[in-house]
């Protein structure tokens, strides 16, 4: 007698998803694996100064419920985290924290920007903030909201596993590889941080720096019902 | 916006600016002494020293007192048996702009007598130094820091007179100033270099950190024994 798996060991039968007899195996792509391993496994690192914190308390709590997709775990050291959730405004005092937690995190890694004055600066727009953490560190997913719903939180993560997803390892070096002697200096350049951080400056620049000012109108779907 | 465009360090060097607009006056209109007995005591005691008395909100006096003799007047009102303002609850400053005096604030309160009393003394711009009042009441300490950090106001004979909100090597100026351009004065580019480029460990040390005493022994009085044991005589 060994160990009773569904579908796997002698009383399986011959329905079972692996066969009979044991080791069993079965053959995959090494991309899918380590993908499927890295999204399903996200420690976050709650970087909380405001009260968007409040609101991803709320999304790990049991309503909402994040450790459903393996996140249970809050990481409070940087070093064993693999998502960086800058939830709230940040400072400049605190700039050099939030800086060194995302040199301190070993690749690969993520961060979200949850919030109006994460993503921007909000309402701040003054002497003493960060207009958008994207000038200090990368940023994958942006949240909108003030603050945002624990649902936006959800979304964000989500999202980040469809981009982990579509990753490969093929261009692991392209994705993932850091320059040391860009340890604590900011992300964006002189010109790029002048232009987020102009008034109105992020939604709108954040468009012009990818090139996407042409708005065009997107071509309708084959699913809609005409 | 009358005031030139100033970059990086220069307009720093020129000291506050008045602002042109026209704020609220400074001063309301004089009130009754008799209405405070505090009020009454200091303009017997201190005479042409208590230059202004007036009521704000309602009930709260408030007196303007010489800024040279502050530091006995404030400490008169700590100690004499009549006052015991043992309380000092904030210290702060407003700047109303306008090339008008700024006002460092000084919130008091009498614990024994249950009275309260706001002392202001005015500076003018040129001269914004003021003796500290660290020796009379420790909460002072970092109520003073933070009005140096934020208004640019000495206080003479304070222990430990560094900012103590902005970063320590901020090198923009005294931000609540009304002369302070609302996204400060370097570039954002600057700002977030500058941020970056801060040295946390330099400036908190372990041991700057550690501003708390060692824990005390606290010895409790012997509690009565309950009644009806028949331990009590």
């Amino acid at each position: 007698m060994g160990v009773n798996l569904p579908g796997v060991g002698a009383g399986a039968g011959s329905g079972g998803l692996f066969g009979q007899g044991s080791p069993t195996f079965l053959t995959t792509k090494i991309d899918y694996v380590v993908n499927w391993a890295r999204r399903e496994s996200l420690w976050p690192m709650p970087f909380g100064t405001a009260c968007c914190a409040i609101e991803m308390m709320a999304a790990f709590a049991s309503d909402f419920d994040l450790s459903r997709f393996g996140m249970e775990r809050m990481s409070f050291s940087p070093r064993q985290a693999d998502v960086l959730i800058c939830a709230g405004r940040l400072p400049y005092k605190l700039a050099p924290v939030l800086r060194r937690i995302w040199d301190q995190m070993p690749q690969p890694k993520w961060c979200v920007s949850m919030g109006a004055c994460a993503s921007t600066g909000g309402v701040f727009d003054v002497y003493s903030m960060v207009q958008g953490i994207d000038t200090i560190v990368p940023v994958d997913v942006y949240v909108p909201g003030c603050p945002p719903r624990p649902e936006g939180l959800i979304y964000a993560l989500m999202m980040i596993q469809e981009k982990i997803r579509q990753e490969s390892l093929t261009e692991h070096y392209e994705l993932r590889a850091e320059d040391p002697a860009r340890v604590a200096s900011p992300r964006a350049s002189d010109a790029e941080v002048v232009a987020l951080s102009g008034p109105f400056g992020n939604s709108t620049q954040q468009n012009k720096l990818v090139g996407g000012m042409e708005v065009k109108a997107a071509p309708p779907s084959d699913d809609l019902i005409p | 916006m009358s005031q030139q465009a100033k970059s990086g360090l220069d307009a720093i060097d020129e000291g506050p600016v008045p602002s042109d607009a026209a704020g609220p006056t400074a001063a309301g209109a004089p009130a009754d002494p008799a209405g405070h007995p505090s009020v009454a005591a200091l303009i017997a005691r201190f005479g042409t020293a208590i230059i202004h008395h007036e009521v704000s909100a309602g009930d709260q006096h408030v007196v303007h007192v010489d800024p040279t003799r502050n530091l006995e007047i404030l400490g008169w009102l700590r100690d004499d048996p009549a006052q015991r303002y043992d309380l000092l609850a904030d210290v702060t400053a407003v700047d109303f702009g306008g090339g008008r005096p700024l006002q460092v604030v000084y919130q008091l309160w009498s614990i024994p007598h249950r009275r309260g009393l706001r002392v202001k003394c005015l500076l003018a711009l040129d001269a914004l130094e003021v003796d500290s009042v660290v020796g009379l009441w420790n909460s002072a300490n970092w109520l003073e820091r933070e009005v140096y950090d934020l208004f640019g106001v000495t206080f003479r004979g304070h222990p430990d007179l560094r900012r103590i909100l902005m970063p320590m090597d901020y090198a923009e100026g005294h931000p609540l100033r009304k002369d302070f351009p609302l996204r400060g004065r370097f570039s954002r580019a600057e700002q977030t270099r500058r941020a970056l480029a801060q040295d946390l460990d330099k400036f908190y040390t372990p041991h700057d950190i550690k501003i708390g005493r060692e824990p005390q022994q606290v010895t409790l009085p012997a509690a009565p024994a309950p009644k009806g044991t028949g331990a009590e005589s």
